[in-house]
């Protein structure tokens, strides 16, 4: 099942950058590793030569009774000293690129963190969505972070630096992406029983198929038409998920879930889980704790083909 | 000599916890909405009275410690004893006004304000209480006659810890009553 | 033969007055200081082998991805134990212990300044202890991670007993901790014996009185947040609510106020173990030993100058965090100064490889891996990166197990026939040593490409990300190695003790006072105290000839010969 899912994803390691913003750090963590190894490659060096060198044979006198030396205690802080004044000019250079000050900029998208998904709303448009974060590549976006309950934290390896998300707070970020491409990354901030499962997915698209999905996105849910959907529609109204889940173009406007309106469209659900298919989508309406224990969806009991309506009209809503 | 190091120590690591406190607080402070409400609910004239009291208690016992190293022990008993019904007067005042803001529905969950000021307070009336049960103790002994030799240092450690306690109320007692009145004034 | 004054407790030692034959009462009623140490020592194996099995469960869960091994909640539940127990119960215990058995014995005094309060502040600590564990059976263990951020750990979000716990236990053993630091601060400053001056104190001691003072400043912070924390839960106060108008990101100050500095509070006194270990295993004195003691209180003070390093993605702004950056770099400075004047005794010496040394030479390595992590979150956006991934918990474990569990492993070997009069099997220790340095390694290396390859920590489980599975496996299986590796210390602890061979008074021709006693040292330590007259009075007195004093008298009249050093290290440089 999980196989299938990951793969047509961008490999997500920090060394992977895709962004001017991750490739800038990524040039420094290099610097620093090499530095480091040259460090860490003098100590044990010196460590092991000593060691051998200087290994006791058997009945000896005692060595030289050496106290200390002024000059070589000069070295041992000079050379540190200088190698870390270095750095730290190196990194104001790049914390100042990476992350500007904000000046009156305002955000071109705000992500909230509940626990445990993702709400993206687009100002200046209609869109509300959910888990799957959609971003035009090359324009340079500046991020606005929230969050609902605890702290979460938001985190792309190859966009770039984490950006806690602190209840009463907003919280910036910067992030220009290069290329197309679907990104990994996670909630990086322990945040309760399901941090694990709070993984986060940029679809990053050309200006083109960006514009495409936000007028798709803009629009109200899909009208089912089967009866087995329109059925299912019903019972969502009925059964109180619309006091949670939002469905754009119906009376369904709950705040506390994830928007829904078109999670037919999402490749994955419960913020990367699972894929996006009607078994994995039946289990979840059986019994949420089962599937995602803890998450703050309740357990209905519903007949086998109350599922399979309510399945039905959910993958309908592109 | 250790003793009184020990009590020097116990002091500097409570100070850092009182610090930790008070930072809390002002950090507090500086958030909106916090200081006129403050200012509302405090009554500095009484608490400046009952803060006298504390603060002279800090002399008698000064007083006290002076006659102890002289042997003048009747004096000394006298001392303690003005000590402890100063303290006791200072913990009374602080009781009032707490009855007095938990009656105008400030009390430690109301508003942030409520959380902090009883914290803050609530610590130092503890410190107080505590140095109060540690001098009645000593006065208890003192009657008894067990410090008829003066060699004890026990007064001398009591003693830093005492006014410890006062100088802490001295700091709180500025930063929640007397500089919020200022801000109300001139903002 | 100068027989010197011993300075003990003005009182007489109520220790003295328990007889030697009463079992267990006689433990619990003990105020001797040697009782008092070694219990602490038990406690630490005790909670060690807890925290181990909790985090072996854990790696358990973690062996392959997408695993139902462990359900979240339980999860989480073992990672907070694991975390707090091992840096609240297993290494401030294992230090105390050592703190309280050895120096009196360094100092050549007889006992602690204040017996009794030894003896209680061992017992709050472990009552603190108890009460934390006693969370399993209340209703459930703290769930919100060792540095239980607010507000996860506020009633809202976690409304099991579980942090209630966690407060309470935690204040106790931070009551303890407190006194018995101010128990070693007038320990050291009036018991040692009169000739032993500031300057001639072993290094151990003084990086044990700098610790003291460490901890003096750094609890009172965590002991005042939790009780803000007791005071939301129970109370309803609001200080790190968001929704009462708390602030969620004070908890994180007050936190790392205590945290970063605890953290240095369990390296410390390991500095002073090895600063032991390496003279004694080179026979060589110290190098720079001012420098030694100078390094310590720069790390000392400049601890207290770091804590917002470990918010550096809480979005505090490119001027605290550029500050902040500055003083993280620079801490790396004084402790690169140790490093090097380990290195430097040991050059030119004459090195005898006892298990206490073999730990001390893993260390320079394994310690220097974990500093130079430490030093890659000290540069800001590689800390962006790197935060709360699997990087931390490497960089966590290297400086932890490679620097402090290495020094207590070493101090333990070193000490330990003075402490039990028997010696442990040197075949099986070097095999102890091997299987967990390797197991050890193992463990922890592949998670510093874990990190880097996008996984988070405490996460209860993964998504099949390639590489994610083999690398978690590793380490799973190194952990098992480690905990293989427990098992046998312990094996060759209760072997030793029962039919370990009997261990000479001085069995590594060592410098420092506590060796002049008897292996175990009596009741009383001391009747009389060599003469102190430099930092290693008993070798002064093995060797009357060489003595160090009379050399210093020497070093003020002529300028020392001692260039060849110079020029065999500074092309290393
Ligand atoms: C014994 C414990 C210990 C020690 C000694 C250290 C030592 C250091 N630590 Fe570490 N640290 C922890 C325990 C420790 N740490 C823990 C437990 C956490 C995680 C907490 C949590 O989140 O759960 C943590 C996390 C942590 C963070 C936050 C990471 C994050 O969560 O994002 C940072 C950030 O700056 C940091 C920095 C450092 C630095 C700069 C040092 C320096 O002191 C290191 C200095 C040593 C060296 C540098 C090596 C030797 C030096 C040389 C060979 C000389 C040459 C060196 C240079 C030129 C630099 N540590
Ligand atoms: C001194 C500190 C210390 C020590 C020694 C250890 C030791 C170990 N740690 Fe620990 N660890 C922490 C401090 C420490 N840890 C902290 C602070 C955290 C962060 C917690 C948090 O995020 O809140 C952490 C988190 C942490 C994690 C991350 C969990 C997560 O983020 O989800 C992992 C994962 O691998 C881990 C692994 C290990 C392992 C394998 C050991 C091994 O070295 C353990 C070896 C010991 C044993 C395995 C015991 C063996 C005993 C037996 C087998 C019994 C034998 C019985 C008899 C003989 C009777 N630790
Ligand atoms: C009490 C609030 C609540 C109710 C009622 C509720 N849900 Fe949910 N729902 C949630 C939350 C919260 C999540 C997010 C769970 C997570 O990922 O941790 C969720 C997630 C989902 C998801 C997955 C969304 C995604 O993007 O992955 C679907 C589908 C869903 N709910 C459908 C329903 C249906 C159908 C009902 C009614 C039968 C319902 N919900 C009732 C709160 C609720
Ligand atoms: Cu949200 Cu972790
Ligand atoms: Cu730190």
């Amino acid at each position: 099942m999980t196989g299938q899912l990951f793969l047509n994803i961008n490999p997500s390691s920090i060394f992977d950058a895709a962004s001017p913003q991750a490739a800038r750090i990524r040039h420094l963590t290099i610097e620093f590793i090499i530095a480091a190894s040259a460090i860490l490659i003098l100590v044990v060096i010196l460590t092991s030569f000593i060691s051998i060198k200087y290994r006791s044979k058997r009945q000896q006198e005692d060595p030289k009774q050496i106290t200390g030396n002024r000059t070589l205690e000069m070295w041992m802080v000079g050379v540190p000293l200088a190698l870390v004044i270095l750095f730290f000019f190196r990194s104001l250079a790049t914390m100042n690129a990476v992350l500007p000050d904000r000046g009156n900029h305002s955000p071109d998208i705000i992500i909230t963190g509940h626990q445990w998904f993702w709400e993206a709303v687009y100002p200046g448009t209609t869109i509300t969505t959910a888990n799957e974060i959609h971003l035009p590549v090359g324009k340079r976006i500046l991020m606005q972070l929230n969050a609902a309950d605890v702290i979460h934290d938001w985190w792309v390896p190859a966009l770039g630096g984490k950006m806690d998300m602190i209840p009463g707070m907003n919280n910036y970020l910067w992030v220009t992406i290069d290329r197309p491409g679907i990104y990994e990354g996670a909630c990086s901030e322990f945040c309760g029983q399901q941090h694990a499962w709070m993984r986060i997915r940029v679809v990053a698209e050309s200006p083109g198929d960006y514009t495409l999905w936000l007028r798709r996105e803009a629009a109200g849910a899909h009208v089912p038409q089967d009866t087995l959907a329109r059925a299912g529609a019903v019972l969502f109204l009925e059964s109180t998920c619309s006091s949670c889940h939002r469905v754009k173009g119906t009376a369904a406007a709950g705040l506390t879930g994830p928007d829904l309106t078109h999670f037919g469209s999402r490749q994955t659900m419960l913020t990367g889980m699972m894929a996006n298919d009607s078994v994995n989508l039946g289990r979840w309406l059986t019994d949420p704790q089962q599937v995602k224990p803890g998450a703050h969806m309740p357990r209905f009991i519903f007949a086998k083909d109350s599922i399979r309506a309510l399945t039905a009209y959910l993958e309908q809503l592109k | 000599m250790e003793n009184k190091l020990m009590i020097k120590l116990v002091v500097g690591t409570e100070a850092m916890f009182f610090l930790a406190l008070i930072m809390a607080y002002v950090y507090f402070s500086l958030l909106p909405g916090f200081s006129p409400q403050q200012a509302d609910h405090l009554d500095i004239r009484s608490t400046a009275i009952f803060s006298a009291f504390l603060f002279s208690s800090s002399f008698t016992f000064w007083r006290a410690e002076m006659n102890f190293k002289q042997g003048k022990m009747t004096r000394l008993k006298g001392w303690l004893l003005l000590t402890l019904v100063l303290g006791l007067v200072f913990l009374f005042g602080q009781g009032n006004e707490y009855a007095r803001l938990l009656r105008e529905n400030v009390s430690i969950s109301s508003s942030l304000f409520g959380t902090s000021f009883f914290t803050l307070t609530g610590f130092h009336g503890l410190h107080v209480f505590a140095g109060l049960v540690v001098i009645s103790i000593i006065t208890a002994l003192t009657f008894m006659g067990d410090y008829d030799r003066s060699t004890s240092s026990v007064f001398g450690t009591v003693g830093i810890y005492w006014h410890f306690v006062d100088i802490v109320w001295l700091f709180v007692f500025l930063i929640v009553y007397i500089l919020p009145h200022f801000h109300k004034i001139t903002g | 033969m100068d027989t010197i004054l011993v300075p003990e407790p003005e009182e007489s030692l109520p220790s003295l007055s328990v007889s030697n034959d009463q079992g267990i009462l006689q433990w619990i009623s003990s105020v001797d200081h040697k009782q008092i140490g070694i219990m602490y020592l038990w406690l630490s194996v005790l909670f060690l082998v807890v925290a181990g099995i909790e985090i072996l469960l854990v790696r358990l869960q973690l062996a392959i991805p997408n695993n139902h091994f462990l359900a979240p909640e339980v999860y989480n539940q073992l990672f907070t134990m694991h975390g707090t127990t091992m840096i609240f119960f297993v290494a401030m215990p294992a230090i105390f212990g050592f703190t309280t058995y050895f120096v009196p014995l360094m100092i050549g005094a007889n006992d602690m300044a204040f017996p009794r309060l030894n003896a209680f502040s061992f017992w709050t600590t472990f009552f603190g202890g108890s009460l934390l564990y006693f969370s399993f059976i209340a209703g459930g263990a703290p769930d919100a991670g060792w540095f239980n951020y607010a507000p996860l750990n506020e009633y809202n979000y976690s409304s099991s007993p579980g942090i209630d716990y966690y407060c309470a236990g935690l204040l106790f053993a931070g009551i303890g901790t407190v006194t018995a630091s101010i128990n070693f601060v007038v320990t050291i400053l009036h018991y040692r014996v009169p000739a032993m001056s500031l300057k001639q104190m072993p290094l151990f001691v003084w990086m044990i009185l700098i610790n003291s003072f460490l901890i003096l400043a750094a609890f009172p912070s965590l002991n005042a947040a939790l009780a803000m924390l007791l005071l939301d839960r129970q109370l309803h106060a609001h200080f790190f609510s968001a929704a009462g108008g708390g602030s969620a990101i004070l908890w994180q100050h007050l936190f790392w106020l205590f945290g970063h500095p605890e953290v240095y509070i369990v390296i410390l006194p390991i500095f002073g173990i090895f600063s032991e270990v390496f003279p004694v295993f080179s026979r060589k004195p110290i190098f720079g030993y001012s420098m030694v003691i100078g390094s310590g209180i720069a790390i000392a003070l400049l601890a207290f100058g770091v804590w917002v390093h470990h918010m550096f993605a809480t979005g505090l702004g490119n001027t605290v965090n550029g500050f902040f950056a500055a003083s993280s770099l620079l801490i790396g400075i004084p402790t690169g100064v140790k490093i090097f004047n380990w290195l430097a005794t040991m050059h030119g010496g004459a090195i005898r490889f006892s298990v206490s040394m073999l730990f001390a030479i893993a260390f320079l390595i394994e310690f220097t891996i974990g500093g130079l992590s430490g030093i890659s979150f000290a540069i800001v956006p590689i800390d962006w990166q790197l935060t709360d991934t699997y990087y931390v918990v490497a960089h966590l474990h290297f400086v932890f197990i490679g620097g402090t569990l290495f020094g207590l492993l070493s101090g333990l070997f070193y000490w330990f026939p003075k402490m039990s009069g028997r010696a442990p099997d040197q075949r099986l220790s070097r095999w102890f040593f091997w299987l967990f340095v390797t197991g050890f390694n193992i463990t922890f290396l592949v998670q510093h490409a874990l990190g880097a390859m996008g996984m988070p920590r405490r996460v209860y489980t993964y998504p099949n990300l390639p590489g994610w599975g083999v690398l978690n496996l590793i380490s799973t299986i190194g952990a098992f190695l480690m905990a293989g590796a427990v098992g046998l210390l312990v094996y060759i602890l209760v072997r030793a003790l029962n039919k370990g061979a009997i261990a000479a008074s001085d069995p590594w021709d060592a410098n420092t006072l506590e060796w002049t006693t008897t292996s175990p040292p009596g009741l009383k330590n001391f009747d009389r105290v060599i003469p102190v007259k430099s930092t290693r009075p008993f070798r002064d007195y093995k060797r009357p000839e060489d003595a160090d004093w009379k050399r210093q008298e020497v070093a003020y009249t002529e300028k020392p010969p001692d260039i060849d050093i110079t020029q065999n290290n500074s092309h290393g440089e």
